[in-house]
C-alpha cells in the first residue's frame, strides 16, 4: 500500500468510525515513513471534517459523529509520541463551556469535537461554568474565541453576564453561542458574534471568522 | 394576580372531536404535555413538597423514599384540582411501572429564586452491555399499576377524562442506556438496542392498552423525543427499522379501544412525519418550537391528516411579556384555528421557569379568540 492509500485508509476508518482498525492503520502509516502531522492533517482531521459535512447534509447523525470522534482519538493516541516532538500547527485556542446553572454537555462536547477537527485547540471548561472561569481561561489561553453553550431558556440568560464580563475584562476575541433555545436574534441581543445551530455549524463559522481576521 | 379559568366545566368530548378532526366548530381547546408541580401548586394554593414531588415525577415513581412516594400520591389530587381550577377538559395522569431508569439529579436554579429542575445523566446508562441487559430487572406486564386511573375515575367532575401519559420506548431506551452510550451502541451493537426496544414495546403495548381500555381515559399521550434542533438523534433509517414499527404496535394498542393517540416529540423530526402519519397512524402531534419549525408551518403541512397541538414557544413564555405572548397567541390562532384540528398549548410543557402571567396571557387570549369566533 502506498502512502496515499494508507492515508486514505485511515481517513476512511474515521468516517466509518472504526476505532478498532485505525490504530493498526496509523502504525502502518508511521512505519511507512508518513510524518505524524501528515497523518493527523491529511487523514484524521480530514476524515472528521468529512463526517461534519455528512452531518450537515443530513446523511450522518449524532452516533456517527461520536464513533468517528472515538476513531480519531484512537488514531491520535498512536501518533501522540511523534506529535509531541514538534509543536502543532493550530488555528488558535478556543475556550468552551456550558454556562453557569446548566449541566448539559452533549451538544458542547460535540462542538468541541468539531472545533478540534477544524484545526483549533479546544480548552473545555466543562459544565456549570461561571463568568469568572470563562474570563480567567480566555486570558490564560489567549483564546481566539469563547464558545458558550446552554440547553435551557433559564440558563441561556446566564450567557449575557458572561459576555459582559469577558468584554469588561478586555477580551477582544470572538464569542459564539449555541444550544436548543438559542437564535441569531438572541445572539445579536446579548452581544455575541455568532449563533451556531449545531456543532458542525459552529466549527464552520468559527473557522471562517478566524481565517478572515 | 388573579387567574381566571380558561372556561367553566370540562367538555372532553369536544376536545376529542378536535383531536380526531371531526369538527371545525366550537372553541379552540387547550392541551398540555404536562404542567410542573410547582406551577400547579402555585395556582391551586395546594401545599405539596415540591422537591419530593418533582423527584417522584422525574424518576417515574421509582423511589424507596417514603416522603417521595407520599408526595407522589398527592400529585393526583393536585392535578385534578389544577385541571378543574383552570378549566381543562382533562387531567393528565400516568400508569406506574417499576422500570429502573437512570436517576435524575435535582438542582436549584438560582436564577429562579431556587426553583428546582431535574437533570438527566446523559452519559452513563444502566444497561451498557449484553450481560447488563440480561441481568436487568425487567418489570412484568402484571407490575403495571392502573390505580391512578381508578382514582381519577372516582374524583373527576362530569365531562372530564384522563389523558393517559406514557413514556415512549425511544425515550426509555435513552433513559436506560444514557444518550451517549445509546448513540454509540446504535452503530456498534444495534442488536442490543433492538432487544431493549422489544422489551420496552411489550410493556408499552400492555400499558397503553390498559390505559386506553379504561373508561376514565379519553386519549393517550405518548411522549417520545426523537429529535434535536436540526435533525433526528439517530438516522431516520435506524428509526424506521427499529422504532417506527414498534410505535405502530403501541398506537394500535390504543386504537383498539377507539381512543385518540397523541404523539409528542421534541426536536426536528420532519424526516419521520410521513412515517408517524402513514405507518404509526398518529391522530395528533404535539410540541413545536419557533427556532426549529413554527407551529403554523407544521399545521399547513399536516392538518389535513392529523391534528396539531401546542406550539407556543416555551422561551417566549419564559422571557417574553404578556403583550408579546398575546400577540403570538393571535398569530397562531389566526393560522391554525379556522380550519379546526388545533389545540392551543405550549410547545413543550408549562415549566416552572415560565412566567405565570405569560401562561395566563396565552390562555386568556385563546379564551377571547373563542368568544369572538364561536
Amino acid at each position: 500500500m502506498d502512502k496515499n492509500e494508507l492515508l486514505n485508509k485511515i481517513r476512511e476508518n474515521v468516517v466509518t468510525g472504526m476505532d478498532d482498525k485505525i490504530r493498526d492503520a496509523c502504525r502502518q502509516g508511521l512505519d511507512a515513513g508518513i510524518p505524524a502531522e501528515d497523518i493527523l492533517d491529511k487523514a484524521l482531521l480530514k476524515g472528521m471534517n468529512e463526517v461534519g459535512d455528512l452531518f450537515s447534509k443530513g446523511e450522518y447523525f449524532i452516533p456517527e459523529l461520536l464513533v468517528a470522534e472515538r476513531a480519531m482519538k484512537a488514531g491520535i493516541a498512536v501518533l501522540e509520541p511523534e506529535l509531541v516532538k514538534k509543536p502543532s500547527k493550530s488555528l488558535g485556542k478556543i475556550v468552551i463551556g456550558t454556562v453557569a446553572g446548566d449541566l448539559h454537555d452533549i451538544g458542547k462536547n460535540l462542538a468541541a469535537i468539531m472545533i478540534s477537527a477544524a484545526g483549533f485547540e479546544v480548552v473545555d471548561l466543562g459544565t456549570d461554568v461561571s463568568a469568572e472561569k470563562f474570563v480567567q481561561a480566555a486570558k490564560q489561553n489567549s483564546a481566539r474565541a469563547v464558545g458558550l453553550s446552554a440547553l435551557l431558556t433559564t440558563t441561556m440568560i446566564n450567557m449575557a453576564p458572561i459576555i459582559k464580563a469577558l468584554r469588561k475584562a478586555g477580551f477582544k476575541g470572538l464569542i459564539i453561542i449555541g444550544g436548543a433555545p438559542i437564535t441569531q436574534g438572541y445572539a445579536d441581543n446579548i452581544g455575541a458574534d455568532f449563533y451556531a445551530s449545531d456543532a458542525v455549524d459552529g466549527a464552520r463559522k468559527l473557522k471562517l471568522a478566524v481565517t478572515r481576521q | 394576580m388573579t387567574i381566571k379559568p380558561f372556561k367553566q366545566g370540562a367538555d372532553f368530548e369536544h376536545l376529542r372531536k378536535v383531536l380526531m378532526r371531526e369538527t371545525t366548530k366550537g372553541p379552540v381547546p387547550i392541551l398540555e404535555l404536562f404542567v410542573d408541580v410547582d406551577v400547579m401548586a402555585e395556582i391551586t394554593g395546594m401545599d405539596i413538597p415540591i422537591d419530593k414531588a418533582t423527584e417522584f415525577i422525574r424518576n417515574f415513581g421509582w423511589s424507596n423514599d417514603p416522603e417521595v412516594v407520599l408526595a407522589g400520591s398527592r400529585i393526583m389530587d393536585l392535578s385534578l384540582a389544577f385541571s378543574q381550577a383552570m378549566g381543562y377538559d382533562y387531567v393528565t395522569l400516568t400508569l406506574l411501572m417499576p422500570l429502573p431508569r437512570t436517576q435524575s439529579q435535582l438542582r436549584e436554579n438560582p436564577q429562579q429564586g431556587g426553583k428546582i429542575r431535574a437533570w438527566q445523566n446523559e452519559h452513563r446508562g444502566i444497561i451498557t452491555t449484553r450481560k447488563e441487559f440480561e441481568e436487568f430487572p425487567w418489570p412484568a406486564t402484571e407490575d403495571i399499576e392502573i390505580f391512578p386511573l381508578d382514582y381519577a375515575a372516582s374524583k373527576m367532575p362530569p365531562g372530564m377524562k384522563v389523558v393517559s401519559f406514557w413514556t415512549g420506548i425511544f425515550e426509555d431506551l435513552k433513559l436506560i442506556m444514557g444518550i451517549e452510550n445509546m448513540a454509540i451502541k446504535s452503530i456498534k451493537e444495534p442488536d442490543l438496542l433492538n432487544d431493549i426496544l422489544e422489551r420496552l414495546t411489550i410493556l408499552a403495548e400492555v400499558g397503553v392498552g390498559m390505559a386506553a381500555a379504561h373508561p376514565a381515559t379519553g386519549a393517550v399521550l405518548y411522549a417520545d423525543d426523537m429529535g434535536f434542533n436540526t435533525g433526528t438523534m439517530l438516522s431516520p433509517k435506524f428509526m424506521r427499522e427499529y422504532v417506527i414499527p414498534r410505535h405502530k404496535r403501541i398506537a394500535d394498542a390504543c386504537h383498539r379501544h377507539g381512543k385518540p393517540f397523541i404523539f409528542h416529540s421534541c426536536g426536528h423530526v420532519d424526516a419521520l412525519m410521513r412515517d408517524l402519519i402513514e405507518v404509526v397512524g398518529i391522530d395528533a402531534r404535539h410540541s413545536f418550537q419557533d427556532n426549529i419549525e413554527p407551529v403554523e408551518k407544521v399545521y399547513r403541512k399536516y392538518h389535513d391528516e392529523i391534528s396539531i397541538v401546542g406550539g407556543m414557544d416555551v422561551d417566549l413564555l419564559a422571557r417574553g411579556t404578556p403583550e408579546q405572548v398575546r400577540k403570538r397567541t393571535r398569530q397562531i390562532l389566526e393560522a391554525c384555528a379556522p380550519s379546526g384540528g388545533y389545540c392551543m398549548g405550549t410547545g413543550n410543557s408549562v415549566t416552572n421557569y415560565c412566567k405565570i402571567e405569560n401562561y395566563y396571557a396565552m390562555l386568556d387570549e385563546t379564551r377571547k379568540w373563542n368568544e369572538e369566533h364561536v
